[in-house]
């Protein structure tokens, strides 16, 4: 299966006239995107504006963050979710490069949602922070979650989505100034060079634990919590078959941004046929009951060891409870003889003196850690907000507590409440170690 | 300049040797034998009065010992408590650990010592204070007392502290995130560390993984009641059941609180919308439909009327397990634990969700 990425490299991001783009400048036209934006009846209010690296800006409560793209050829944009089902990760797919868009509660926040920073002493805390920013502010009229803590924050995602495709559109019938190429063979169909050297499966735990509908990761718009381990192309990955969910406390959250550009994901690609056979992404989930946690440990332990896996890297979308599936799976793998390297964060709490992981075993042996979760935060004021900086104390954000907001806009807040500040889906630049 | 204090046996406060190990604690103003070493190599930190104990008279009359050192600091100033170096030397590592502990809990200094990775002082202590990574014998005295020396300064210069392998102690049991730009490292991203040590792992090659699996912490099973009828029985849970107006603000996530509410008045068990959840890890509809699903109180009243459970605590006990702290978990159980002995309480339904 190959797919090519067509980069675009945004180095300025206006308003204008014409949604287009050229040499380096991206040009939105804000009355015929918001028109995008509120195809969707729910969505009641919304506005746009643009962030760059170095703006006093803070955004809180941010919900999403996906790259601007769009298919060229061989498919659809997040199939099965803004648009019909159809195979993903082939074909030609436009992105634009160095800039996100993100979607932002104009008043109302929940549980999964967080901060983010574009300047100050957070500002490196979440890679947002260091991208030029589309920014879409918005509210529904979701009434039935509005003051609920957990929400599906549907509206406001499926518009995010729709708005990253229209965006990309901008650049589909555009040269693009790098290709980036991805191709794996099937399986059993590689040279005999490659199948000569070590096999890896890369395991992706996705936050699936709500069992009420609506707020799991999809995968083909499918959701996780209903679904057993399979196996997937790193390209249907790279490709948008991946949306991220409402859910998990937001400094574990991969969001559909680091889907499309997982890091750990394009090294394995780049280390196959040199020291690795990546054969490819065990698809697993996270689950609430033991039988179900064990089932897909067992399952994604047979899957790995019948594909031939001498080795598999498993990465966790979540913290807490879900260490029981991260650390089992770990341990299922080892049993079968697969040598396993897990990477996800730790919450040791604000003392620092807390046990790491909910689960512990010694045949979890080799672990990436990629930050603290109860890391404690004091941030100064900023000179703009967007969204509304009281969400963080009011409406249970997992970083935030009544009254951790002061009336000058500084706030004090755990890292749990950073926008995917633990980057597990490999962009950390940070590690938990021993004092 | 800040003032220390810097406690020594008797050996290294030239009193004598094995023969004198029952030499009482005394305090001395300036510096005596190995003490001066210290002032020679800190900067920013200077001994001004050394205490010196007998090793035995530590080991065998600790309260005493400690009672006196203690008495002895009382109006001496100091900002900073240093003991040892205690090399490889048992009887004086648990030494430097127990007056250390002691300062530290009485005048809350910087407390902090040198012992060799043999010494059992420092699985004792480890987790109290920062004991430096020292060698075997004192022929590293001063290469221990410049470790010493070098922290002090960087304590007194208000710098900010290093992880444990970088500042050369051993690690106290604290684990805290950092930046990698911030320990002077290359900001390799995580992506390229875990297939790094794929790669290793797969190769045989050694490699560090960056989360050392902690001792376990297990909790032996509780042997069975015999009789259900005889005993006191209470109800206990992480799920976050709560009356209406949660009245003690437990918190939904992180949770730091944990309440005790009266239920002898509830012979069906819990109603809604008068109990809820606010356990924000779980969807609440079932729960708040009908709060027994979580604390199964309607089922323990059915027991009771037909006489197969005795007594019923009047509370139940509840907080909120989402997101909660291992460390907080087990205070709040500590906690708990307290009140169902002071109950009489012999046993406990405890529901997790």
């Amino acid at each position: 299966m190959k797919l090519e990425i067509g980069k675009f490299f945004v180095k300025d991001m206006v308003f204008g006239s014409k949604t287009g783009y050229s040499r380096g400048v991206l040009t939105i036209n804000k009355e015929e995107a918001l028109a995008v934006v509120k195809e969707d009846s729910h969505i009641t209010e919304a506005d746009l504006y643009i962030v760059n690296p170095g703006d006093e800006v803070r955004m809180v409560p941010v919900k999403e963050a996906i790259e601007m793209r769009c298919k060229v050829s061989g498919g659809v944009m997040f199939p099965g979710m803004t648009n019909p089902v159809t195979p993903a990760g082939q074909g030609r797919t436009h992105a634009l490069k160095d800039c996100s868009l993100i979607v932002v509660g104009k008043h109302w926040g929940s549980f999964q949602d967080g901060l983010i920073d574009m300047s100050g002493p957070f500002q490196r805390n979440t890679i947002y922070g260091s991208l030029k920013n589309l920014v879409l502010v918005g509210d529904t009229d979701e009434e039935f979650e509005r003051r609920e803590q957990q929400k599906k924050n549907r509206a406001l995602r499926w518009a995010g989505h729709r708005l990253a495709e229209y965006v990309g559109k901008c650049v589909a019938a555009l040269e693009p100034e790098e290709i980036e190429t991805w191709e794996l063979e099937p399986v059993n169909r590689r040279e005999s060079i490659v199948q000569e050297l070590p096999s890896v499966v890369y395991v992706l735990q996705p936050q699936t634990q709500m069992e009420a509908m609506g707020y799991n990761t999809l995968i083909y718009g499918w959701d996780g919590n209903h679904m057993l381990p399979t196996f997937m192309h790193p390209n249907e990955l790279l490709d948008g078959a991946v949306v991220s969910g409402s859910f998990m406390p937001v400094s574990s959250k991969m969001s559909t941004y680091e889907h499309c550009n997982n890091p750990v994901v394009k090294r394995l690609m780049k280390e196959h046929g040199k020291t690795l056979n990546f054969l490819g992404i065990v698809m697993s989930n996270l689950n609430v009951a033991m039988d179900q946690k064990q089932r897909s440990a067992y399952m994604v332990a047979q899957m790995a060891k019948n594909l031939g896996a001498d080795g598999a890297i498993v990465a966790e979308e979540g913290y807490g409870n879900p260490d029981v599936d991260y650390i089992q799976t770990i341990v299922e793998l080892e049993k079968v003889g697969v040598k396993t390297v897990g990477i996800s964060n730790e919450c040791t709490g604000r003392d620092g003196a807390s046990q790491p992981l909910v689960a512990l075993d010694p045949a979890a042996n080799a672990l990436v850690s990629t930050g603290n979760v109860s890391q404690y935060f004091e941030l100064p004021p900023m000179k703009t907000v967007l969204g509304e900086l009281e969400s963080m104390g009011r409406d249970g954000l997992s970083g935030g507590w009544e009254g951790c907001v002061r009336a000058d806009g500084s706030l004090v807040m755990e890292n749990n409440g950073m926008f995917c500040s633990d980057h597990i889906s490999g962009f950390s630049v940070k590690t938990c170690m021993d004092y | 300049m800040l003032k220390a204090i810097h406690y020594i046996n008797q050996f290294f406060g030239q009193v004598g040797g094995e023969d004198m190990a029952d030499y009482e604690p005394e305090i001395r103003t300036g510096t005596v034998g190995c003490t001066q070493i210290f002032n020679s190599l800190a900067k920013d930190v200077e001994v001004t009065h050394t205490v010196i104990c007998g090793d035995n008279f530590m080991a065998s009359r600790t309260d005493e010992a400690l009672a006196r050192i203690l008495a002895m600091l009382e109006g001496v100033e100091f900002d900073i408590f240093i003991a040892g170096p205690a090399f490889n030397a048992g009887r004086y590592g648990a030494a430097c650990g127990q007056v250390c502990k002691a300062v530290k809990e009485k005048h809350g200094v910087p407390v902090i010592t040198s012992m060799n990775e043999e010494n059992p002082g420092v699985e004792l202590f480890h987790k109290d204070m920062y004991i430096f990574r020292g060698g075997n014998r004192a022929t590293f005295m001063k290469q221990d007392m410049e470790k010493l020396a070098a922290f002090a300064d960087r304590i007194a210069r208000g710098g900010k502290l290093l992880p444990a392998v970088m500042e050369g102690y051993f690690p106290r049991g604290i684990r805290h995130e950092v930046f990698l730009e911030d320990i002077g490292r290359e900001p390799v991203m995580a992506a390229d560390r875990v297939v790094d040590m794929m790669i290793a792992k797969l190769r045989g090659e050694p490699y560090q993984t960056e989360l050392p699996m902690p001792a376990l912490d297990r909790v032996p099973v509780a042997p069975a009641v015999k009789d259900l009828r005889k005993v006191r029985l209470a109800l206990v849970t992480s799920g976050g059941i709560v009356p209406r107006e949660n009245p003690d603000r437990i918190q939904s996530c992180s949770a730091t609180k944990w309440g005790k509410y009266d239920i002898s008045g509830l012979e069906k068990g819990f109603t809604a919308p008068e109990y809820k959840t606010i356990h924000a890890g779980y969807d609440p509809e079932q729960a708040d439909r009908n709060p027994n699903v979580v604390v199964p109180l309607d089922a323990i009243r059915a027991y009771q009327r037909e006489g197969r459970i005795g007594e019923v605590d009047d509370y139940y006990y509840t907080t909120v397990g989402t997101g909660t702290t291992q460390g907080e978990a087990a205070r709040m159980g500590r906690e708990i634990a307290a009140v169902l002995h002071e109950r009489n309480v012999e046993a406990v339904v405890l529901t997790a969700t």
